[in-house]
Parts: C-alpha cells; sequence; structure tokens
C-alpha cells in the first residue's frame, strides 16, 4: 500500500460569500484496521486562518507544529498575523525544502483576506501550490470528492447553504473510500464568527 | 468482508456485510455475499469475488443434478464436500474463503467451514473474511450453547455491526439470512440500525456473560 493511503484521510475547503468551509473526516487507521475516530487534521494558525493536512498521519501533525511555531515567529517579528497567500507560500518553501526526502502530506490552505474575500489553495507533497476559485480537496478520498465538488458546488453560498454542501460532498465520497470516514468535522469561517460543526455519518 | 455463521436447533444464522473493495475503493457497497446453492443450503463468500463466484456456480450445478438424481433434499455435508474438492484441487489458483450453511432433514441445522486451504470443518459457529479477526474475543464471548433463533441473529448482528466498525474492507449493510426447516427468511439492517445492533439486548448478553463467570 502506499504510504500517503496508510492512515487514510479526506479533506476540502470551499469558497463562499464571504466566508470559506474547511472539513475533513474523522478517521485514524493502520491500513484497512481503523484506530481512532477523533483524529485532527484542520489546524487553527490564527482566527481567519485554517490549515488541512491529508496524508501520513505523523507528517500531519509534525507539518503542523513547524507551521505553528513559524508564525508564532511571523507574529512576534512583524506584530500581526500572517496573510494567507503569504503563509501558502510559506507552506510550499518549507515542503520543497524536503524536495529529496518529503514530508508525505498534502496540505490545504484556507482563510480570509483583509478584505474579507476568502483565499483557498492547495499544494502537493513537494510544495506545488495550486490556488483555485471554488474549492479544493485532498486525501485518499480525492478522486470522489473532486466529483462530488463539482457537482454540488455552486459559488457564492451563504454560510448555512456553503455548510450543507461541504457536507454532504465530503460524506458521499467517504462512503466510497475504505479508508476514510467515521464521521466528519466542519469548520464555517466568516469575518466575524467561526462555526464548527461535528457531522455524523457511516461508521463502517 | 465479515461473514459468519451459527447454527440452532433446528436451522442455521448466516450473516455479511455488504462491501467489495477495490484496494480502498468501495466498487460495491450493498453486495450480496449470501448465495443460494439450494433451496435450504446457502453460502457465504470471502476473498476474491471472480473466484467466489464461479465455485458457487459451479457447485450450484453440480448440487442441483445430485438433488435431482437423488429425488430428495441434499445433505448440507455434500455441498460443503463439493465446495471442499473445488477448493483443494485448485488450491493454487484460488483465493476463496467460503462459510456453508444450510438445514437438512437428516442432521438439522450445519455450519461447515471451508477457509483458503481447502480444509473442512463443521463448527457450531463460523467466521470468515478480513473483518473477522477484530471480533473473535468479541464471539468467544458471546457464544453460548443452546441459542435460540433470535438469540442467534441478534448474535450474528452485534458481531458483524462490531466488524464492520473497525474493518476498512467491510461496510454497507449486514445481510441475514435465516434457513430452517420451515423455509428461508432474508433481512438487512441498514444504516443508523447496524449502530443499534451493537447495542441491542446488551442486558441480555451481560447476564449471560455474568452467569458463566459465576459458573467458573
Amino acid at each position: 500500500m502506499s504510504i500517503t493511503s496508510y492512515n487514510g484521510s479526506a479533506l476540502i475547503a470551499m469558497v463562499g460569500k464571504n466566508c470559506f468551509a474547511i472539513a475533513s473526516d474523522r478517521r485514524l487507521g493502520v491500513q484497512f484496521q481503523t484506530i481512532a475516530t477523533d483524529f485532527q487534521r484542520i489546524f487553527e494558525i490564527h482566527e481567519t486562518l485554517y490549515v488541512g493536512l491529508s496524508g501520513l498521519a505523523t507528517d500531519v501533525q509534525t507539518m503542523y507544529q513547524r507551521l505553528k511555531f513559524r508564525h508564532k515567529l511571523y507574529n512576534l517579528r512583524e506584530e500581526r498575523n500572517m496573510r494567507p497567500e503569504t503563509f501558502a507560500s510559506l507552506v510550499s518553501a518549507m515542503l520543497y525544502e524536503k524536495r529529496f526526502g518529503p514530508y508525505f502530506c498534502e496540505p490545504i490552505i484556507a482563510g480570509l483576506n483583509e478584505d474579507g474575500t476568502p483565499f483557498i489553495c492547495t499544494t502537493d507533497l513537494i510544495g506545488a501550490k495550486q490556488l483555485s476559485k471554488d474549492f479544493v480537496v485532498s486525501g485518499t478520498a480525492s478522486e470522489s470528492l473532486y466529483g462530488a465538488c463539482e457537482s454540488m458546488y455552486k459559488p457564492d453560498l451563504e454560510p448555512e447553504e456553503l455548510f450543507e454542501t461541504i457536507s454532504q460532498a465530503l460524506l458521499s465520497s467517504v462512503d466510497r473510500d475504505c479508508i476514510s470516514g467515521w464521521g466528519g468535522i466542519v469548520h464555517v469561517v466568516s469575518a466575524d464568527q467561526v462555526i464548527t460543526r461535528t457531522l455524523k455519518g457511516r461508521m463502517d | 468482508t465479515t461473514i459468519m455463521a451459527v447454527q440452532f436447533d433446528g436451522g442455521v444464522v448466516l450473516g455479511a456485510d455488504s462491501r467489495t473493495s477495490t484496494g480502498s475503493y468501495v466498487a460495491n457497497r450493498v453486495s450480496d455475499k449470501i448465495v443460494p446453492i439450494h433451496d435450504f443450503i446457502w453460502t457465504c463468500r470471502s476473498g476474491s469475488a471472480a473466484d467466489t463466484q464461479a465455485v458457487a456456480d459451479y457447485v450450484k450445478y453440480y448440487v442441483d443434478a445430485h438433488s435431482m438424481e437423488l429425488g430428495r433434499l441434499p445433505r448440507v455435508r455434500t455441498v460443503a464436500n463439493l465446495m471442499r474438492k473445488i477448493c483443494y484441487n485448485n488450491k493454487d489458483n484460488l483465493m476463496a474463503g467460503l462459510i456453508v450453511g444450510g438445514w437438512d432433514p437428516y442432521e438439522g441445522g450445519q455450519v461447515y467451514e471451508i477457509p483458503l486451504g481447502g480444509t473442512i470443518m463443521r463448527q457450531k459457529f463460523a467466521l470468515g473474511g478480513s473483518g473477522s479477526s477484530y471480533i473473535y474475543g468479541l464471539v468467544d464471548s458471546y457464544y453460548r450453547e443452546g441459542m435460540t433463533r433470535e438469540e442467534c441473529e441478534i448474535f450474528v448482528k452485534k458481531s458483524i455491526s462490531h466488524a464492520m466498525a473497525r474493518d476498512g474492507s467491510s461496510g454497507g449493510v449486514i445481510r441475514i439470512t435465516t434457513i430452517q426447516s420451515t423455509g428461508v427468511q432474508r433481512q438487512c439492517i441498514l444504516g443508523s440500525d447496524v449502530c443499534m445492533a451493537m447495542r441491542w439486548n446488551h442486558d441480555y448478553f451481560y447476564h449471560g456473560l455474568n452467569q458463566r463467570l459465576k459458573d467458573g
């Protein structure tokens, strides 16, 4: 089995009207055996910047720790939070540093710019950035996720509708993947609030 | 895959999940892994879908001819033996783990397990498939001699739902087939009822476990 599908994961980020949503599954497995059902893949960097990491679980945790460290240092020096594009460049650079011995994770970066417009992007495991206007997906169920998002997505959705859309896309895709699933967690982030909800899905 | 069969006085209960996977993709989430070989003899399939479908089709054909010649219902033992012959003689080319469960008028309810190499074992209950590894402990602690039909059904549902929770290759719905002299009944446990199966009649089983612990 490939190293990126050792633990299993599924992630989506979607753009709405002055808001974004980022969602992930909750399963942690060792190949086909389920070990944990509350694994965290989405991390807050600051109030309006979230990073989701798919792939090998140990690299998910290490990448998050390193990114958190770099952002805290930036905050101390610059006395402000990082902008989403800057953060995306940081992620890309950190991954490319390990070009010939990479971290086996594929991050999704989602944030709100200072003017309130949402920003999402994804990179591959060696840092190739891919910006997107509508949605980005990552994980073992990525092919299913692409199909589900492509058909369900509409531009300029309000936070509540965006939550429904991203949840349905996530749940229907992980149901076709043996190694991701066991529920989901969704963060819907607008300029003034963050709503986090857990999804109850198929527990198989 | 998780498959299971339990014998009770007067028949057998066969159970299976419904997930067919190609690698990590779920090719079919509502597949039927319990197939009829004859009126009162059914088989649970695990391993390669193609191999088990082919073996089951061959055995069905042979048993059909055999029971017509005999003019009577075939023995479950005969069906299991035919299956075993095919699995053993082609062991190098097949990947098939089968459980034969059925009722005949001569020996009542019977369960025969035929794992990978072509061994045949008659057992009171049998487990198979990748998900079975996760429920050996559960099954050993909850199984009792002399369970009724309803108790066997609950036992099978509970065990398979636990296996589906832990094994990535098992999931979907729980299919149950109950075979008795009066006939064959098929059930399908869907969705949230699968989770409930993990908790069904917990007190009932807990009492049984306590009883056994007291008896020593």
